[in-house]
């Protein structure tokens, strides 16, 4: 019993540094291809793990209005989503915190930190912040019940909310991906992931520009390491849904325990998927143009249809 | 057994091609633009003469791969240039405006869908072996988005395409349910097609050289 527990401290720990150590580097790969896609040289790879460097060892200026909430929103955001990072399966089919929730739980948790995230961009009173606010719920409204449809599509395939559980059903079935129900969920949460993740047909991640941001407003006001913690929250934010969408829908490589030889393998694969993700990721945005506000929600219209017609056709292909 | 002889594994390349078909059906609802609008069209039709050609495959029946190249020929091929020639010819450049706005758009299209399911279902005997029982429900569902799509669109080459897109519905109706018709009926068919799209296409251009515009809301109006 007490083994049970230290070994599930252990791989909790070797999650999390796995979680702090690459997420930056997944934000960093993507922007050298975009880069290179683009035919820019574009910074390196590690520029992220510079500009949190440099970002933790600076002071900050908090505005004379903010209350507590602006204080301990980045706080907030970067636990929540780290604790979410946990719950996820991501070299082992068995998530290290699997045991304190589901794939609800995981939702959740990131609707948590993007409220707080909200309610800080109202905070401090700048007409940006609530305007990134109010654009951000919008497309999160929108977002959550398409995500919602197909991950429960996901979940009655594997008949339980539990991700350790969904992970091990996609490893046991061999021709399940090629599923039209398995296929239009996958669609769904791709639509979702690059919606969530503010990628560029619904937003621009590398933008300050005023009419158009939609993460940047909200954050607007956040400097030194407070600013850090939200943007590395917001990596971890992007490498918990990569994984989330590879490990319930591509599970090659997945390893059924941490402990052995057998987790250098599961990381080695989860990088390699994560690379083909973010290369996919990196074409959309480089072969699209932004969006406008307003024909965002037909996008995720036809994110929410793909997603109940995966639920319809789990009963009846 | 090798997969090429595996009718189960031939049901799931076919359902998962007919779901295909549905997708790019609600593409199409969701497009704004006229010649993607077009090249989608390609797409869902090649992906039907796939299935078409699957079923002749599993079940022995060549009859159908004629049907199958036929499709190819007329739909994936000929249609869709000649349309995208007249696209060339009028320049239009417009985005098409549906009269429903496109989320809700999407949205009833996905309802629609259901109500396909749920007609199917009455028709489909349980416990009764073939391939690609579920594309009837497919096929309604092409059947009834087609149909609302014209009916939401308001200029006449639009129009035109959902037809056509309703037709891909009934082809994949006749071939699920009959696995293939007797050939002249077939032929008959395409036929009837290739000569809908050129003369539909040819009464476009007549309305738009008349009315200075394909809205077919405007041919209220007389005109000498």
């Amino acid at each position: 019993m007490t083994g049970q527990i230290i070994g599930r401290i252990l791989e909790s720990l070797a999650q999390l540094c796995l979680l702090l150590a690459i997420a930056p580097l997944v934000t960093g790969v993507i922007r050298a291809l975009k880069a290179r896609m683009q035919t820019r040289r574009g910074p390196g790879i590690l520029q992220p793990y510079r500009d949190l460097y440099k970002l933790f060892r600076k002071g900050m200026v908090i505005p004379e209005t903010a209350s507590w909430i602006f204080a301990a929103t980045p706080w907030i955001v970067f636990f929540s989503t780290v604790l979410a990072g946990l719950m996820i399966p991501m070299v082992a089919a068995e998530a290290p915190l699997g045991l304190f929730g589901g794939v609800l739980a995981v939702i959740y948790l990131l609707g948590l930190g993007r409220f707080f995230l909200a309610l800080s961009g109202l905070d401090t009173g700048s007409s940006f912040g609530g305007l990134g606010s109010s654009r951000e719920m919008t497309i999160s409204a929108l977002a959550e019940p398409a995500m919602m449809l197909a991950i429960f599509t996901v979940a009655i395939g594997a008949g339980s909310t539990s991700l350790t559980q969904i992970a091990g059903a996609a490893i046991g079935q061999n021709w399940r991906f090629l599923a039209p129900a398995q296929m239009f969920a996958f669609a769904a949460l791709a639509l979702v992931l690059i919606a969530e993740t503010g990628r560029i047909p619904v937003d621009n991640p590398d933008t300050h520009l005023e009419l158009t941001m939609i993460h940047e407003a909200m954050i607007l006001e956040y400097s030194g390491p407070n600013l850090a913690l939200v943007e590395w929250a917001a990596s971890i934010k992007q490498l918990v849904l990569m994984t989330l969408l590879i490990n319930c829908f591509w599970p090659i490589g997945l390893q059924p325990t941490w402990f052995g030889f057998g987790a250098l393998q599961g990381i080695a694969w989860l990088l390699a998927k994560l690379l083909f993700l973010s290369c996919a990721i990196v074409l959309i945005e480089t072969v699209n143009a932004k969006m406008r506000l307003f024909r965002v929600p037909e996008l995720l219209a036809v994110a929410f249809t793909l997603g109940s017609l995966a639920l319809i056709s789990t009963f009846l292909f | 057994m090798t997969p090429f002889l595996d009718m189960q594994i031939g049901d799931r390349v076919i359902t998962l091609m007919a779901a295909l078909v549905l997708v790019l059906q609600i593409a199409m609802v969701s497009q704004r633009w006229i010649v993607v609008h077009i090249r989608i069209f390609a797409a869902q039709s090649f992906f039907l003469a796939m299935i078409a050609a699957t079923i002749a495959w599993y079940n022995h029946a060549p009859h159908i791969y004629i049907a199958a190249a036929l499709t190819l020929v007329v739909k994936v091929i000929l249609v869709p240039i000649l349309f995208e020639r007249l696209v060339e010819r009028m320049e239009i450049h417009e985005e098409i405006e549906p009269i429903v706005n496109v989320p809700l758009s999407v949205l009833i299209s996905g309802g629609l869908t259901l109500v396909g399911y749920v007609v199917a279902e009455s028709f489909y005997k349980p416990g009764e072996p073939g391939l690609g029982h579920n594309m009837l429900a497919v096929a309604i569902s092409l059947f009834l988005i087609g149909f609302f799509t014209m009916i939401n669109r308001r200029k006449a080459l639009t129009q035109v395409l959902a037809l056509l897109s309703l037709e891909n519905g009934l082809f994949l109706a006749a071939i699920s349910l009959t696995y293939g018709m007797p050939l002249i009926v077939e032929l008959g068919i395409f036929f009837d097609v290739l000569v809908a799209a050129m003369v539909l296409g040819i009464l476009v251009y007549r309305i738009r050289e008349t009315f200075e515009s394909m809205d077919v809301s405007r041919l209220r109006r007389l005109r000498g």
